[in-house]
């Protein structure tokens, strides 16, 4: 840990916080470049430490490659490569990645551009400021939004959430958020306790979090869904999140 | 304890209370003062609370789509960003179709 000045505002840099990224990927080819590039802007601008840890599933539209060159222009100190053999699911993915992770903080975000990295010195704000165990995005509250979605949409997305809510009483306005910071320690422990896949995963952290006595903090954020192309979503993926909520309300 | 276990239980502490209050003639001591209203209101507060919790979530997904806000301001300079990230890539190295 550095020590901070004293005659000047601590810049991050300065206290030793270190941000470890935690990025899978399956078939990003298109927006993992922009991601990072994104990602390397935030944190130069605001002179944070950082790495970016790239966990593919062995995409067969060649993301490993792009890595591999963003990996060449940024240095290896900054993007880290932890490929695996085949598609084998989100909450291992962050495992995964999470123990390559040298930062003290961890910090996932989806890798199609819906979250935006610009956000992010806001997280370190909050969470610095009420030394929060996690920051986790809200579409729904204060300056938060959506971009591309239509009525329908929009009525399954809130009435999803509040049927969450009720059954589980989280303490947070948007469940299903995979916007989040959280401190190393707390989101190795997290991920040992969870079980489930998915947003459905997403979901039983912060829910899990509450159990364990975790503090978490909420920055709105803007979300742009399906940058290219229209979103949808479908019958399955209903009957699967009201199965996670029965699921999470039975065992937490 | 889960979430079900402490909805179970006070669903079970509510019920038990309503119980009593239906039928406190044949199971409380005749000289404990229940007032009249209590005889009326009982019945109905099951049906009641069914009813404004009804009335409550469709108010609050009503707001909640209302105040639902759209952000295309950051489509918009998301868009931007992006052309700009492609062409910044390209010009160093990375192959960006």
């Amino acid at each position: 840990m550095g020590k901070r000045s004293s005659t000047k505002v601590s810049v991050p840099e300065a206290t030793g916080d270190k941000y470890s990224v935690l990025l899978p990927t399956y078939n990003e080819r298109q927006n993992l470049p922009v991601i990072v590039w994104l990602l390397v802007k935030t944190f130069t601008e605001h002179k944070i430490d950082y790495e970016i840890i790239i966990v593919d599933d062995n995409s067969p539209d060649g993301t490993l490659e792009i890595a591999k060159q963003l990996q060449k222009l940024y240095g290896e100190n900054r993007i880290v490569l932890r490929p695996r053999a085949g598609k084998l699911g989100l909450g291992t993915a962050y495992g995964y990645g999470a123990q390559e992770a040298t930062g003290n903080f961890v910090i996932i975000l989806d890798a199609d551009m819906s979250h935006h990295p610009k956000f992010i010195p806001e997280y370190i704000r909050l969470q610095k400021k009420y030394n929060y165990d996690v920051v986790t995005g809200t579409r729904y509250a204060g300056n938060g939004g959506v971009y591309g979605w239509d009525l329908r949409r929009k009525l399954i997305s809130r009435g999803a959430n509040y049927l969450a809510t009720v059954a589980l009483s989280p303490g947070v306005t948007d469940l299903t958020g995979s916007f989040r910071l959280y401190k190393k320690h707390a989101f190795e422990k997290l991920i040992a306790a969870t079980k489930s896949k998915g947003y459905v995963f997403q979901m039983e952290i912060i829910v899990r979090a509450r159990q364990l006595g975790l503090t978490i903090g909420e920055v709105p954020i803007t979300f742009v869904d399906r940058v290219f192309g229209e979103s949808k979503l479908g019958g399955d993926e209903i009957v699967n999140y009201m199965k996670g909520i029965w699921m999470l309300f039975w065992d937490t | 304890m889960s979430k079900a276990t402490r909805t179970i239980a006070s669903t079970l502490l509510f019920a038990t209370v309503w119980l009593v209050l239906l039928f406190h003639a044949s199971v409380l001591p005749q000289d404990i003062p229940i007032p009249a209203w209590v005889d009326e209101i009982t019945p109905v507060v099951p049906l009641w609370l069914l009813v404004a919790f009804g009335a409550y979530s469709l108010g609050n997904l009503g707001w909640a789509l209302f105040t639902f806000r759209d952000c295309d301001d950051a489509h918009t300079s998301l868009i931007q960003e992006i052309s700009q990230a492609k062409s910044d890539l390209r010009k160093r190295g990375v192959s960006i179709d």
